[in-house]
């Protein structure tokens, strides 16, 4: 038990020590709003590989939370729930979160974005609300980052279940002042004709839509990645769309938070040209 | 001869029931499991149950085992535990990869964690080895390594200083709440879905009151009251969970919030009360049931018997039954044919453990 209770002090925690909120502002806190402010317009492009053309890729939504976060704090805190977050194959490139938090640092000056990992793989939506509440008030989150569905359409669990726990959860973290951006489900050929996982998808853009939520709807955006890459003559490896579906992810949704904390109609971030 | 059924086995072979059901998420007949109507559930019930089976092993005060022999004894089985987890995680990964290139679907590549095993092979097979790197569903067995790797020390204390062990359990696990502490994963950021910082509490719980000395003397002298005592825990423990457990918003609570809170991970006091509450309920009802229904009783007391290679199966089992949920046309009858099936396997295979055991085979 010692030699556990060493490698644990040795790796950096308390786990949660970091999710504290309410310290008090650094100095360079007065200028965050300016500072932000002009990087509004300067928003890299979209990457060749992650264009997606006219597809609506994400349903923006303000983020009032992680706003206020950076107004105040200068510091956001993201809790990532869903399934587990996924190495990239490339170690020393850190996880696909990694470019989430290096996309939001890189675009306001001075931010420090903090992403704590508490993703369960395979967690269907009822038991994931449950833990989310818990994670919620131990981490102290600004942004929740919750990547569902895909467990639940594996599951076969009922629609409605998966709505009503879905939806549950997100009123709630609504109600705790709690933003959230939810990562939609995988694309893959072979399930384009499951009648259960295409309901799965359809329910989760249908609840996000009803509840102002954001999403990053990866399945959208790899099903039109992939028939672009076909219709040019170069249809990717599958494993090449893999690690495609989670790197234009974690893109997508970096310029979605960053879209919500401009709070103005700036275009969709999957629609903006690149210059490349 | 194997041992004539008796409440542990029967228990542990519930547990075993239990895990393999709930470890098939949406299955139909996890609403029959107890943790429909219980805050803890099988998991809490195995890990204890597991404590409880090594005071067998430690001996009593009159009759002490000699401490080489339980030290070996007790650091034999972890390594028996681990080399049984590598098994079937090994398992787990064959059979996502065959299903992944039978289905012509890359995403039970990804299922339960396994992702990393495929995409960055090199540290994910050093974090399996470390058990740093956790499938999903099969994360029980690193908790149990981790205890019993621990287990010798546990008894040498409690051989040194019996009063000793469970105090200093319990400060462990209020320090694993309060600061709070765990065990990270690697390299898939997070940590262990069971934390042993905590669920050490469960465990040495189970073996202090396992004994009939000590306070486990006292419990079972007191055990009319304390059931009554119990009981009302036990049905405000059911309506929490029959009323989908909202009455505590984790963020109102007071700080340490683990203290206040219901979280598995770290096997919160809720959840530790709760199911010291169910236990002492409970107790009073096995000679009912093995009158009752001998033959059940009979075949979950063999599960029991057998737990290592009957929790194998059943987590193999598990996995294969949600492929099974996946691939084909979902309904109760191909719910009732999985648990059906999967606890004959099970039988299956604790009674083939038995009948080597009987016949002596060496191998």
């Amino acid at each position: 038990m010692w030699l556990l209770l060493l490698s644990t002090l040795v790796a950096g925690l308390p786990a949660y020590a970091s999710g504290e909120k309410g310290t008090p502002p650094p100095p360079a806190l007065a200028q965050a709003v300016p500072a932000e402010q002009k990087q509004e317009g300067n928003l890299p492009p979209v990457t060749r590989d992650c264009q997606v053309g006219s597809t609506e890729v994400v349903t923006q939504s303000p983020l009032p939370n992680v706003m206020r976060a950076l107004r105040e704090r200068q510091k956001i805190v993201i809790l990532a729930i869903g399934a587990s977050p996924i190495v990239r194959r490339d170690s020393n490139a850190g996880g696909y979160y990694d470019l989430v938090e290096q996309f939001l640092e890189q675009t306001f000056k001075g931010l420090e974005v903090e992403i704590v990992h508490r993703g369960v793989s395979g967690e269907l939506a009822r038991d994931a609300g449950a833990r989310i509440k818990m994670e919620v008030a131990l981490v102290k989150p600004d942004l929740v980052l919750w990547q569902v569905g895909t467990a639940d359409a594996l599951a076969r669990l009922s629609i409605e279940d998966f709505e009503r726990s879905l939806g549950k959860t997100l009123v709630w973290l609504k109600a705790h002042d709690v933003d959230v951006a939810l990562i939609g489900l995988h694309y893959i050929k072979a399930l384009t004709k499951d009648a259960h996982y295409q309901a799965v998808r359809k329910s989760l853009k249908k609840v996000a839509t009803e509840l102002g939520v954001m999403r990053v709807g990866r399945y959208e955006a790899m099903e039109t990645i992939s028939r672009l890459r076909g219709e040019q003559g170069a249809p990717p490896s599958r494993s090449r769309m893999t690690e495609a579906a989670y790197e234009c992810s974690a893109e997508y949704l970096a310029r979605a938070i960053a879209t919500g904390l401009f709070h103005k109609d700036i275009p969709k971030p999957a629609d903006k040209p690149a210059t490349k | 001869m194997p041992r004539a059924p008796n409440a542990v086995d029967f228990w542990r072979g519930f547990a075993l029931v239990s895990i393999f059901i709930n470890h098939v998420p949406g299955i139909f007949y996890d609403q029959f499991t107890h943790r429909a109507v219980s805050i803890s559930d099988s998991a809490e019930l195995f890990v204890f149950l597991a404590g409880w089976s090594m005071h067998y092993v430690i001996g009593n005060p009159t009759r002490p085992t000699p401490m080489h022999h339980v030290v070996f004894r007790l650091g034999g089985r972890a390594v028996a535990l681990y080399a049984a987890h590598m098994m079937i995680v090994m398992l787990a990964i064959a059979i996502l990869a065959s299903t992944a290139r039978l289905l012509d679907n890359p995403l039970l590549l990804e299922w339960h964690n396994a992702a990393a095993v495929f995409y960055r092979p090199i540290e994910t097979h050093i974090g399996i080895a470390l058990l740093s790197h956790q499938l999903g569903y099969f994360d029980i067995l690193p908790l149990y390594v981790a205890l019993m790797l621990v287990a010798p020390l546990l008894a040498i204390i409690d051989r040194a200083v019996p009063k000793l062990l469970l105090p200093a359990s319990f400060a462990l696990y209020l320090a694993s709440l309060v600061v709070p502490l765990t065990i990270p994963a690697w390299p898939v950021e997070g940590q262990w879905f069971f934390n042993p910082l905590s669920w050490q509490f469960i465990f040495v719980l189970g073996l202090v009151l396992g004994r009939d000395w000590g306070i486990g003397r006292w419990v079972r002298q007191h055990i009319a009251l304390i059931r009554w005592a119990a009981l009302p825990i036990v049905i405000v423990g059911m309506i929490f969970v029959l009323t989908g457990g909202t009455w505590i918003d984790p963020t109102e609570v007071p700080e340490p919030k683990l203290l206040f809170i219901n979280g598995k991970t770290f096997a919160t006091p809720i959840r530790v009360i709760q199911f010291l509450a169910l236990v002492a309920v409970m107790s009073i009802v096995y000679p009912y049931i093995a009158r009752a229904i001998p033959t059940v009783v009979g075949i979950l007391a063999m599960l029991g018997r057998n737990s290592l290679e009957v929790f194998c199966a059943a987590s193999i089992l598990s996995l294969v039954g949600q492929i099974m949920r996946y691939a084909l046309p979902d309904g109760v009858w191909l719910d009732t044919l999985l648990v059906t099936g999967g606890v004959s396997l099970m039988g299956m295979v604790a009674w083939l453990s038995e009948w080597r055991a009987r016949a002596g085979t060496p191998v």
